[in-house]
């Protein structure tokens, strides 16, 4: 609630959600329909949540993903090609034309990890990508690692080297995986 | 309210020396249109149309999940409130949101219980086109919205996804993620302020 006594975006926003009882809706509803402003912000929220489903749809994502993420992606007609490496491995990899979501299926010990970072570089240490405090949930043995085929695509036909940390202050030390993707560029298929 | 109160109204809203519509509460507007002869009060059932049909449509994209059921909501629920006020049979006036709220309610149960209705209501009623598209005005288009999500946070940009795409609950999320359904609502109020304040930002610009 706002000190005008409005519903932030944020409580609105979860007027989307399965996460919401239905004296919770009602609350809601009760006071989007008595509030413009409100109803305006509820608007927002909504093109917000269309938004990141019409995204997700397209592929024009990039983030560490679950099961459950690739299953709806593959119940909408996705094409998500897929790459799995062990630690040290080094795989040749490209993305095809038709080809909308590439996901690199990282497999390491990740016990007592509760959160990694991880690093793309070319081997001249060019840094390509680095995110942090992704989240491993307690059992995993592989990250999804989801990334849009466009951005495969575009990126420079060279080996990359993805580097998975325990991230500071989080349970677990140093580096945990290391893998080479030997990035082979874009691939058309051709008739024979 | 009596017939002077009404009449009054309706001249408070309609004469030389009318406020301007948008400025009038709902309860005002409500009583202009309760108060009217037939085709007297069209620019106050607009304005009350202007603004109620969005939060409808709002109502519906939940409860019907279904733009075309939505949209169908609009219709009847708005014919619904506009002919039960032109025929005073709306208690309280002041209360046209509460009565709206509730006629939203029980046309969408209705609506659930007989999908097969709905290509009827289509072609019964003829409103003029409602003020509903001021929702898709505000549509966030990708080439927007992409650098924002890109820009959020690893963890939260997992679970807007999730939650929004994938459409998974806290609970599942929590599971999927190693945490606890209250630190992914909480980390998702996050990850919507900074999401709108990009989107501002970007609009802004």
């Amino acid at each position: 609630m706002t000190d005008a006594g409005h519903l932030s975006f944020g409580e609105l926003a979860e007027y989307w959600t399965s996460d919401l009882s239905p004296d919770e809706a009602g609350r809601i509803e009760a006071h989007v329909f008595d509030c413009e402003s409100c109803a305006h912000l509820l608007a927002e929220s909504e093109t917000v949540r269309t938004g990141i489903g019409a995204l997700a749809q397209a592929g024009g994502f990039q983030a560490f993903v679950t099961e459950s993420l690739l299953n709806q992606l593959a119940h909408d007609g996705v094409r998500v090609r897929s790459y799995t490496l062990d630690p040290g491995d080094r795989v040749p990899c490209t993305a095809w034309a038709d080809d909308e979501v590439i996901v690199a299926r990282l497999r390491a010990d990740f016990t007592g990890v509760t959160s990694v970072d991880a690093e793309m570089r070319f081997e001249t240490g060019e840094q390509w990508g680095r995110v942090t405090d992704v989240p491993v949930p307690e059992g995993a043995s592989e990250l999804l690692f989801a990334l849009p085929a466009d951005a495969v695509r575009a990126a420079p036909e060279a080996p990359m080297h993805l580097t998975l940390s325990a991230a500071p202050g989080t349970s677990g030390l140093g580096v945990i995986a290391e893998y080479v993707f030997d990035h082979r560029g874009a691939r058309e298929r051709t008739a024979h | 309210m009596t017939h002077c109160t009404a009449a009054a109204t309706v001249a408070r809203v309609t004469g030389p020396d009318a406020a301007p519509l948008h400025t009038l509460t709902d309860g005002a507007l409500a009583h202009a249109v309760a108060g009217a002869r037939a085709g007297e009060a069209t620019a106050a059932e607009s304005e009350l149309y202007r603004r109620f049909a969005p939060r409808v449509r709002l109502y519906g994209l939940r409860h019907l999940r279904d733009r075309g059921a939505a949209d169908d909501l609009v219709q009847q629920v708005m014919l619904v409130v506009l002919e039960r006020l032109r025929a005073g049979e709306v208690r309280d006036p002041d209360q046209i949101a509460s009565f709206v709220l509730g006629t939203s309610r029980m046309v969408a149960v209705g609506l659930r219980r007989t999908e097969a209705r709905r290509e009827g209501i289509r072609g019964r009623f003829e409103l003029r086109e409602p003020a509903v598209v001021a929702i898709d005005e505000l549509a966030v288009d990708g080439a927007r919205l992409g650098p924002c999500l890109a820009a959020a946070k690893e963890r939260e940009r997992a679970i807007l996804l999730l939650t929004f795409y994938a459409e998974k609950g806290a609970g599942e999320i929590a599971a999927a993620l190693g945490m606890t359904p209250g630190a992914v609502r909480v980390s998702r109020h996050r990850a919507l302020a900074s999401m709108r304040e990009c989107l501002e930002t970007r609009r802004s610009a």
